[in-house]
């Protein structure tokens, strides 16, 4: 059995420290909750199919504690207090830009995505019938909405310049994220204790 | 890396999960999720390719976590898209979707382990469905996550591949060359 080698203390820790915490911790709101069920429910239904009853519990487990702790980081997570603190860190501002400037992008294309497909319908195009009729679609659908992007990556690019987005310089964050040394440690130990697991695991 | 090329990364990576909407409304099998990736590298070339695979999986990874371990393929589809640009592969159909043909291949056999090892080859439905038939088709298990992994890429690049190509000889020749590899890509240069 997994952990038969832990020394008998730290098994009585890991099984007390979880449940512990499961209950301490704030329990998710009904957003967040529902999202990780939604997420998780096709993978145990898809691995019922193809794996039998014990290897399907132990892959969707897995799964579902993925699928639950990123819900919650993005339900807690603010894009602009991550920029802040990445920039503090030290991190490039470049960096820090990607992530926020992608985040705020997918929205916004989708949503011209939307208008193209209804205009295009306005126009007589017909998203259905053969594989062929389909893929000229696409072709129709697809090729304004990323030229358009492409035609934004100027206009981006001197709004950047404009914001000493350049390169190699330093900023310096407003307000950064208070980063007690407490939860320093906190972070370190939850990294050591996963490299630990997986020496232990491997080797 | 210059402004222009900066500005690009996440515009790219927000057209590989925009495209959802479009093929939403065409009901393709196809993904397009790397289109990005590999429009981004035909224009400026492997670093702003891989940055854009790698922004691309991050971002989705925050709407569903079973993206992240495949950041892998975005990496490999930046650098095979990269091979393809420098070959100018993106002047017509006729090179580029061979070229996607054979890049549904690579990311096929790239895929396969991590979505046997980590998620049982249940990544999503549609391979899951076509992994189940691999499995009635008597396939062992790591060859049923081949199929089903095969039978989603191979198509899906093919498409991206054309559809960027199109894109480029889409753009104004003077757009096009203010980004360094675009021109080349389509064997202009």
């Amino acid at each position: 059995m997994t952990g038969g080698r832990l020394h008998p203390f730290t098994l009585l820790a890991i099984a007390g420290a979880l449940p512990a915490l499961a209950w301490i911790l704030p329990a998710p709101r009904g957003g967040a909750a529902t999202a990780a069920v939604l997420t998780a429910a096709p993978f145990w239904l898809f691995l019922l199919l193809l794996h039998d009853v014990p290897t399907t519990i132990a892959i969707g487990l897995r799964i579902t504690t993925m699928v639950a702790s990123f819900v919650w980081l993005v339900a807690a997570l603010q894009p602009a207090r991550l920029v802040e603190a990445m920039v503090a860190a030290g991190w490039s501002a470049s960096v820090a830009y990607l992530l926020a400037a992608t985040l705020s992008a997918v929205p916004v294309l989708k949503a011209r995505a939307r208008r193209i497909v209804d205009a295009q319908r306005c126009r007589g195009l017909s998203p259905r019938g053969g594989i062929a009729a389909r893929l000229r679609a696409l072709r129709a659908l697809a090729l304004p909405l990323v030229l358009s992007a492409l035609h934004e990556v100027d206009e981006r690019a001197l709004a950047l310049e404009t914001r000493g987005l350049v390169p190699g310089i330093r900023r310096t964050p407003l307000a950064p994220p208070p980063d007690p040394a407490v939860e320093q440690a906190a972070r370190w130990a939850l990294l050591l204790a996963c490299l630990f697991a997986l020496f232990r695991r491997f080797l | 890396m210059s402004i222009r090329l900066l500005a690009l990364i996440p515009v790219a990576a927000a057209i590989s999960l925009a495209l959802s909407a479009v093929v939403d409304a065409v009901a393709l099998p196809l993904f397009l999720d790397t289109t990005g990736t590999i429009l981004a590298t035909a224009l400026a070339g492997p670093t702003v390719g891989v940055a854009t695979g790698v922004v691309t999986s991050a971002v989705n990874t925050l709407r569903n976590p079973t993206f992240w371990p495949f950041v892998v393929v975005q990496i490999i589809v930046a650098l095979y898209a990269w091979v393809a640009a420098r070959a100018g592969l993106f002047r017509s159909f006729r090179t580029a979707v061979p070229a996607g043909l054979g890049l549904g291949v690579i990311a096929s056999v790239t895929s396969t382990p991590i979505s046997y090892l980590v998620f049982g080859c249940t990544t999503t439905g549609g391979i899951a469905l076509t992994t189940a038939l691999g499995k009635a088709l008597g396939l062992p298990p790591l060859g049923a996550c081949f199929f089903g992994s095969f039978v989603s890429d191979f198509g899906d690049k093919a498409v991206t591949f054309a559809l960027v190509t199109s894109v480029l000889h889409a753009l104004p020749r003077r757009t096009a060359a203010r980004f360094p590899w675009a021109l080349r890509a389509i064997g202009a240069a």
